[in-house]
């Protein structure tokens, strides 16, 4: 691997599902010698895209899990990440973008910014990831570069700017002019592996000269030298414009837009110029951790090798060889037979086979140093894990990780599937941290929580296909809540005397909603409570949120105050007061008007004109608010919030109303309290399963 | 409470009577470009929100976005002209009042009635409360528009939705006959109300064209925020 980092880039091809991610990454592989057959996304040659490892993925056509690969590109090494589309996993995303230096985001041309593509520039600002824009398909109909730039002004909020020109849009589109160089690039052979460099056409020269105008005075914000420049119209030199466009895109202050057609194997190579140009290495990307041995301050990590070695495990899969663990490493370096610690559970590591990876195919490797991203052995570990030399005990940041909002109850088929299924469930957990699992105590059920549908649909199709676990799904629950609507007062006595010492404790006060999940505030004085057992109190009260009293959802967003309260000098001990706690929480409860909350999901729908009507109407039916409608060109985008236990199925649905010609994101957006009728609803329901 | 603040504060109130709007068929509001058509508009549309009412509120000029803004600020106008109000509970209230809205944009050259008649169906299928008003903004007027008043003059009888048109006028052009901007004598028979707005000495005069006994009468409004300066001028 390449010591010298100024000629590393690790970057992540982002994009709204189907806007051509891993075609064009399939493209960059066959460009950069990876690999020396094209295969498209689908199958349609029988063999599907190498980034697409999975056979789920390949049959879907989506991206599911990130596959990591590095490529050379003019003596430069590219560690790429494809991340998934679908906003069920995002988690890819996001972890993806915590190990990168910079995204390349793809954009449709006839699309434009789509709601995935907001919520990837959400993530991307939330991990401050620079990013060059790539608006793919310029081939298609209605294909329409220009548009979507000014979306990204728009809708996305970027300073963007258009790097080239398409020569032709749609069926004719030919190639691109570089308004650097101020050349025509066409792309020749069979794959458009030779790039010809023409002059601009001259039916587009002045037009040519007026974007490149417009992006030259752009550029001029980051860069005094070309400021002069254009002060004393002196000569301006690629050199310095680039050095400017590179400055502002490592503030995240411009985004330069590219423009091509990966499908069609156009532009592909001028991208993989522009990545090497304006996206950061890894010396520009100031990294942190915190020191959990200095009060967890934190702590600048210098890519330098002979520092302490800091990584990050941030994917696992579950190959042939054992448990396969991707890892970026920030400081130091990895080599066979290191010893490294896990910071997490402080376990001692030995790292034996290093690779780096291409999809599925893997290269050994002796060392993996900083910057880099690669994998290894034989590890057992989480995802989000850190590994450290042993003289250090450092951890990178943690991540944002949501809360699943969705349930399923899963049952074996037989007990070979038993076995199996536990193997799955214990690597995917390990694997996604927004996908969970626990065994319902009542029913025996084994259930797994998620993001969304396809979410757990793909984990319960992977259960089958990797580990051959066929299990039998039960129907999607929703993660309901319960919390409180007003303040209820409780004073409540836990009294024992059955033999034995007795059981004595008094908790007095009241609870009330609040925005955080739980609160506990001690108001007591004068010692009517001794301070020993205020911890005891606090326990008890906590452990009453697990299971609500009314339906036995979660409980949330209850502050409970205790201000009065009695003890006795022998029969008061800590399980007394947490049994009055308990006690008391039951008592005010009931006062305090509870109510059931449920998951509401924000719903982009983006269909063709003529059905946005009947879409609209589709919400309305599932006791969703439309926030409102846009057109934009052909297409009309639609958002709104919609409870999730009314989206089951909605994607057949939407694909009947539209002939198929409509797609749908969703996402979670926060918990509201459900309807008087409905409550009545889920409350018969749990009735009978308990009667059950 | 503070809806009922909001309520008494809102011109809408003075100048047309907030009973009087949802009742109504066809209504205009018209004036020349700039005037403030569109931000009279969106108060119309608020008092029926602050009814619990639901309004949509169609652009053919407007992104979405923009329509949103707004509505943010002609509730934030209201709010401000009572003087202190707790900024939580204003919150609190637009967040209620904002699901009751939905603002749809449509480019001119492809606006459609029956892609409304659709969404307003779906309302009757689902048993839920129909829009009380619908607020058509950027119909061009200065064009043979009849079908399309037509086909709305079907929605409103049929949904039981009183529709509010935006409507340009031009300083150059002669009244007509009866007295009326030309967008409007032509289809007069349509419109149950009607509201001219123009600029008077840094202030906006509202004429109430139409509406049965209190046409003729006359407002002032503040430019900015559309609110009432004086009323019966």
């Amino acid at each position: 691997m390449i010591r010298d980092l100024k000629r590393v880039r690790n970057i992540g091809i982002s994009a709204h599902i189907d806007s051509g991610k891993t075609t064009l990454t399939e493209r960059v592989l066959f460009y950069t010698d990876r690999i020396h057959k094209i295969n498209e996304v689908r199958g349609k040659d029988g063999t599907g895209a190498v980034m697409d490892s999975m056979d789920l993925e390949r049959e879907r056509g989506i991206t599911i899990a990130s596959a990591a690969t590095y490529c050379e590109w003019k003596k430069h090494n590219i560690n790429i990440i494809d991340t998934p589309g679908h906003v069920d996993f995002t988690v890819e995303v996001e972890r993806s973008l915590r190990v990168l230096d910079g995204v390349v985001l793809i954009l449709c041309s006839v699309s434009g910014v789509q709601s995935q593509s907001i919520t990837v520039d959400q993530q991307m600002k939330r991990y401050e990831v620079p990013c060059i824009a790539f608006v793919n398909k310029c081939d298609r109909s209605g294909a329409n570069p220009a548009k979507v730039a000014r979306q990204l002004k728009d809708k996305l909020g970027h300073n963007s700017v258009l790097m080239q020109l398409p020569i032709g849009l749609e069926d004719r589109h030919e190639g691109v002019i570089d308004l650097v160089a101020m050349k025509a690039y066409y792309f020749e052979g069979e794959h458009g592996e030779r790039v010809a460099v023409k002059d601009i056409p001259e039916n587009m020269r002045n037009q040519a000269q007026e974007a490149r105008d417009e992006m030259i005075d752009a550029a001029s914000l980051f860069s005094e030298e070309l400021t002069d420049a254009i002060l004393e119209e002196s000569n301006i030199s690629d050199d310095m414009i680039k050095k400017a466009i590179r400055t502002g895109v490592l503030a995240r202050h411009i985004t330069p837009v590219f423009l091509g057609s990966a499908y069609k194997n156009k532009a592909v190579q001028p991208l993989l110029d522009a990545v090497i140009d304006y996206l950061p290495t890894p010396l520009d990307i100031n990294n942190e951790a915190i020191d959990l041995d200095n009060n967890e301050e934190c702590v600048v990590l210098e890519s330098s090798f002979d520092k302490p070695t800091v990584a990050l495990a941030f994917k696992l899969e579950d190959g042939q060889y054992g448990q396969l663990t991707y890892l970026r490493v920030y400081q130091g370096c990895i080599a066979k037979g290191d010893t490294l610690i896990n910071s997490r559970d402080g376990k001692k590591v030995k790292a034996g086979r290093l690779i780096r990876m291409h999809a599925s195919q893997m290269e050994e490797v002796e060392e993996i140093p900083a910057g880099h991203i690669g994998a290894m052995f034989g590890i057992d570990c989480a995802s989000g894990d850190t590994f450290v030399s042993p003289s250090i005990n450092y951890s990178m940041l943690a991540m944002h990780v949501m809360e699943p909002v969705i349930s399923l109850s899963i049952v074996p088929k037989d007990n070979k599937a038993q076995i199996n299924m536990s193997k799955a469930l214990n690597r995917f957990t390990k694997e996604d941290p927004t996908f969970k699992t626990y065994v319902d105590h009542e029913t025996g059920d084994t259930i797994i929580q998620g993001m969304g549908e396809l979410h757990l649909e793909v984990y319960v199709e992977r259960m089958k296909r990797e580990y051959q676990a066929e299990v039998t799904t039960g129907k999607p629950r929703v993660a309901y809540r319960e919390t409180i609507t007003q303040k209820a007062l409780f004073n409540y006595t836990h009294k024992k005397q059955t033999g034995g010492a007795g059981q004595f404790g008094r908790v007095a006060g009241f609870v009330e909603p609040c925005e955080e999940e739980f609160e506990f505030v001690n108001k007591i004085t004068g010692g009517r409570i001794p301070t020993q057992y205020i911890p005891a109190c606090e326990k008890g009260f906590q452990s009453c949120m697990a299971k609500g009293p009314k339906l036995e959802f979660p409980v949330t967003g209850i502050r409970v105050t205790i201000d009065d309260g009695a003890y006795h000098a022998v029969d008061s001990s800590e399980m007394a007061f947490q049994a009055a706690a308990r006690g008391a929480f039951l008592e005010a409860y009931g006062k305090a008007r509870p109510v059931i909350k449920e998951p509401i999901m924000k719903v982009v729908i983006e269909t063709p004109n003529e059905f946005q009507g009947s879409c609209m109407g589709l919400i309305n039916q599932r006791r969703g608010i439309i926030q409102g409608s846009q057109e934009e060109g052909v297409m009309s985008v639609i958002e709104s919030q919609v409870p999730l236990s009314e989206m089951f199925g909605f994607s057949t649905i939407l694909r009947s109303a539209t002939q198929g010609k409509a797609q749908f994101t969703m996402e979670f957006s926060s918990y509201k309290q459900v309807p008087q009728s409905i409550a009545e609803d889920i409350i018969r329901q749990k009735q009978e399963e308990k009667k059950a | 409470m503070l809806k009922k603040d909001l309520n008494l504060r809102s011109p809408i109130e003075k100048i047309i009577g907030i009973d009087n709007i949802s009742s109504s068929n066809f209504g205009a509001v018209l004036s020349r470009a700039g005037v403030g058509k569109t931000r009279f508009l969106v108060q119309i549309a608020l008092t029926q929100l602050l009814r619990a009412e639901k309004i949509v509120h169609v652009s053919l000029e407007d992104s979405m976005g923009k329509i949103n803004l707004r509505y943010n600020e002609g509730y934030t106008n209201l709010v401000d002209s009572i003087g202190y109000v707790d900024p939580q509970k204003a919150l609190r209230l637009w967040e209620d009042l904002n699901l009751n809205k939905v603002g749809i944009s449509y480019n001119e050259a492809s606006f459609d009635t029956t892609k409304i008649k659709d969404y307003l169906k779906s309302f009757k299928k689902a048993q839920l409360p129909m829009p009380a008003i619908m607020i058509i903004d950027g119909l061009n007027f200065d064009e043979d528009v009849t079908e399309v008043l037509e086909e709305l003059k079907s929605l409103n009888q049929e949904f039981a939705i009183s529709i509010w048109f935006a409507m340009l006028s031009h300083r150059d052009e002669a009244l007509g006959r009866d007295g009326y901007p030309v967008q409007l004598e032509t289809r007069q028979k349509l419109f149950d109300k009607a509201v001219f707005l123009q600029p008077v000495n840094n202030k906006i005069q509202a004429i109430v064209l139409k509406d049965g006994d209190n046409t003729n009468q006359k407002f002032l409004l503040e430019p900015a925020t559309m609110m009432l300066v004086e009323e019966n001028i």
